[in-house]
């Protein structure tokens, strides 16, 4: 035990003190946060300074979804209405439209009383939902206000029979109903899987890494003749491991200190509240540790059996496929975390980690279905534990030539 | 007394290529042992075996008088052929944690580190990190680190191989000094010049099998004075003597070849009464001539 917290101890101290911690600790917040931050500046923003023109024959019409374009305050778009539109004005649309001094037009054309609307819009580019979303939003709107004034309602009540309700979401959480934003749990979730993902692989990949540098540098033979080499697995993991909880741990100290200033208070009242609780953070921990465990033997046994970094590196992406399976089910597994797939998915170890957190933030699962996953994590980090270490202490010895798989068989006899 | 290390026909095979067959051996405390071989003849598989990297496949190690244990291993040095130090810690860092694996307190490794790099004349390089230092200089440390623990019995593979005769000359003094303090010291080469000096004992292996061994003295005289270097002037009919095999002759001193259990004094007689002899050297064959004699010419070492 002595000799395994010698080489863990070492291990952490090399790893903290050397350029990739620090440079990793501070720059993937950075990253994170730009991300993050992008992502909802450009959801907020996309279809932003629209010039469109309104182009119908009926003029009231168009004057009422110019007034509806122009009340949302985010989408600064600038509307001018020409109405009544003749074929001929068109032409002229689309030549603006070419010319680049115009976005996009809606063109329009109603019987009396708003009745058999038929409405196209024209735009630049294709795809800009933001845009075609806010357009029908108005149109339909401007459409029933019309139509609902063509039946003699007065004006104040059009208003107030058109206002829209803003839907709020809540969670049941614990027989409690409590508020929650979709939008904050999801990215909740999909920081803290991406986290997960990122930090398992790195880690695990460390410990790869590692393995490999104390083969090509001849290291073991010396380590070899003093301890196990179960020993030396077991401390190099524990000492890894222990430097990528104390990152993350140092992650979430900033991100508590971060959420307490101003500017994160001014950040989060634009009604994206990210809720992560107490449990939520410990099974991070446990998921973390589980899903580090079996990638990081993985890689270590894969490491035993390869030359060089580069070759390691080679092989990695493949160890790999089951976090980027489960990083790829993401949206379904948030927007359908009970379903079939989703469970089996989170029961399977070697999506558990990433898998069955996405579902924790979105809906908290069964408990037996957390344990067992946990369980069937362990079991699995034991088998891959025996497997790797056997491949450890006869790979480290080789060198030369690349083992073979029924080399690699053998090896297994061996021990 | 029980040997320090006692190997008892301990075989390994690698797939199908046995690399060390039937070997035995048996190293006192207090001796410095040497062992022999061309390259891939079996050394390093040996020599893993005793420290427990690789388990023998049959025959049994003792290591002190007991049967193999890992934690007699604490009480053994081990510097491997293929040296490895950790490049990016610090000298001394590393030392201390070397012999903190071994046992040994923070306190205690710290200082007979200092001592040793003093001893080893590298002081000033206790500070900076592996990777910024020479071959020569990594060698020593290396070095160091072998022996923080004071370990009874010593085992090194190619010690001497990559240093320069200075630093070759003060690594050997040093062994002398470790085996005039009562450690058993063992070391593999193909340098025979160096195994002639240091060693009291050795075993020379060929093809994983050991194919001369015993205490130096012994050794060599299994083997017969038949060689002899004279220096004369005057006749040199004497050459032509029946105990004589062959000869070079570069004038005025010769190096001959005696025939089997011939008679060197009744050459010396002859020699006497036809020429003036200013040496006449009834020389032991050296190490190196019994290893070609033994081993034959299959040596590329």
């Amino acid at each position: 035990m002595h000799e395994i917290l010698l080489i863990a101890k070492r291990e952490f101290l090399e790893q903290v003190r050397g350029k990739a911690f620090k440079v990793t600790t501070i720059l993937i917040p950075v990253i994170f946060g730009a991300i993050i931050g992008i992502s909802v500046f450009a959801s907020k923003n996309s279809g932003q300074g629209k010039h469109i023109v309104i182009a119908a024959n009926d003029a009231p019409l168009a004057s009422r979804i110019r007034e509806k374009l122009l009340a949302d305050k985010d989408a600064h778009m600038s509307v001018d209405v020409l109405a009544p539109a003749a074929e001929s004005d068109r032409q002229q649309l689309i030549s603006k439209i070419d010319q680049k001094q115009l976005d996009g037009f809606l063109w329009l054309t109603t019987d009396a009383n708003a009745t058999n609307p038929n409405a196209t819009f024209v735009g630049r580019s294709s795809g800009d939902f933001a845009t075609e979303s806010r357009l029908s939003d108005a149109v339909d709107h401007a459409i029933v206000q019309q139509r609902l004034s063509s039946h003699g309602i007065p004006t104040d009540d059009i208003d107030s029979l058109t206002k829209g309700v803003k839907i709020e979401t809540e969670q049941v959480k614990n027989g409690k109903e409590v508020g929650s934003s979709t939008l904050g749990s999801f990215f909740a979730a999909y920081i803290m899987a991406f986290l997960l993902t990122f930090t398992v692989m790195m880690y695990g990949m460390n410990v790869g890494r590692s393995v490999i540098q104390e083969k090509t540098s001849r290291i073991f033979e010396v380590m070899l003749s003093t301890v196990k080499p179960t020993d030396m697995l077991a401390g190099k993991l524990i000492g890894i491991g222990a430097v990528g909880l104390s990152q993350l741990a140092i992650w979430a100290a900033a991100a508590l200190l971060f959420s307490s200033t101003a500017l994160a208070a001014s950040l989060m009242s634009g009604g994206l509240k990210i809720q992560i609780s107490a449990i939520e953070i410990i099974l991070f921990a446990v998921y973390f540790l589980l899903g580090y465990a079996l990638y990081s033997t993985l890689f270590a046994g894969l490491a035993a059996t390869c030359e060089s970094e580069q070759e390691l590196q080679q092989y990695a992406p493949l160890a790999a496929v089951p976090v980027w399976l489960s990083f790829s089910m993401i949206t379904f597994i948030v927007s359908n975390p009970n379903s079939f797939w989703s469970v089996a998915i989170s029961l399977f170890p070697p999506c558990a980690p990433i898998a069955m957190f996405l579902r924790i933030a979105s809906q908290f699962p069964p408990l037996w279905q957390i344990a067992l996953s946990i369980v069937l994590l362990l079991l699995s980090v034991v088998v891959v534990v025996w497997f790797a270490s056997r491949i450890y202490r006869i790979g480290i010895l080789m060198y030369g030539k690349r083992a073979t798989v029924p080399e690699m068989l053998r090896w297994l006899r061996y021990s | 007394m029980a040997a320090v290390v006692e190997l008892d026909r301990i075989s390994k095979s690698y797939e199908k290529k046995a690399a060390v067959r039937e070997l035995s051996l048996r190293i006192e405390a207090g001796t410095m042992f040497g062992l022999l071989g061309p390259n891939g003849s079996g050394k390093t598989s040996s020599i893993r075996m005793m420290v427990g990297i690789t388990m023998p496949d049959s025959g049994s190690v003792s290591l002190l008088g007991k049967p193999f244990a890992r934690e007699t291993l604490r009480q053994v040095g081990y510097l491997p052929e293929e040296r490895g130090l950790y490049k990016k810690m610090k000298v001394m860092d590393q030392l201390v944690f070397m012999g903190e694996l071994r046992g040994l307190d923070k306190a205690t490794a710290g200082r007979r580190a200092h001592d040793w790099c003093e001893r080893m004349q590298i002081l000033e390089a206790a500070d900076k990190k592996t990777e910024e230092l020479s071959k020569g200089m990594q060698q020593k440390i290396q070095f160091i680190s072998t022996l923080m623990h004071d370990p009874e019995l010593i085992i090194m593979d190619e010690p001497f191989s990559g240093l320069d005769p200075v630093n070759a000359v003060l690594l050997q003094d040093t062994l002398i000094d470790l085996k005039n303090a009562g450690k058993a010291i063992l070391f593999s080469t193909h340098r025979m010049d160096q195994v002639e000096k240091l060693c009291d004992a050795i075993c020379l292996i060929h093809a994983g099998q050991a194919v001369l061994s015993g205490g130096m003295r012994e050794v060599k005289s299994r083997y017969e004075r038949d060689r002899v270097v004279m220096q004369f002037e005057g006749d040199n009919s004497f050459l032509q003597h029946p105990a004589i095999a062959e000869y070079k002759d570069y004038a005025g001193h010769v190096e001959i070849r005696l025939k089997p259990h011939a008679d060197a004094q009744s050459l010396l007689r002859e020699a006497m009464q036809k020429a003036t002899i200013f040496k006449f050297e009834l020389v032991e064959p050296s190490l190196e001539e019994i290893f070609i004699q033994t081993v034959g010419e299959k040596v590329d070492a």
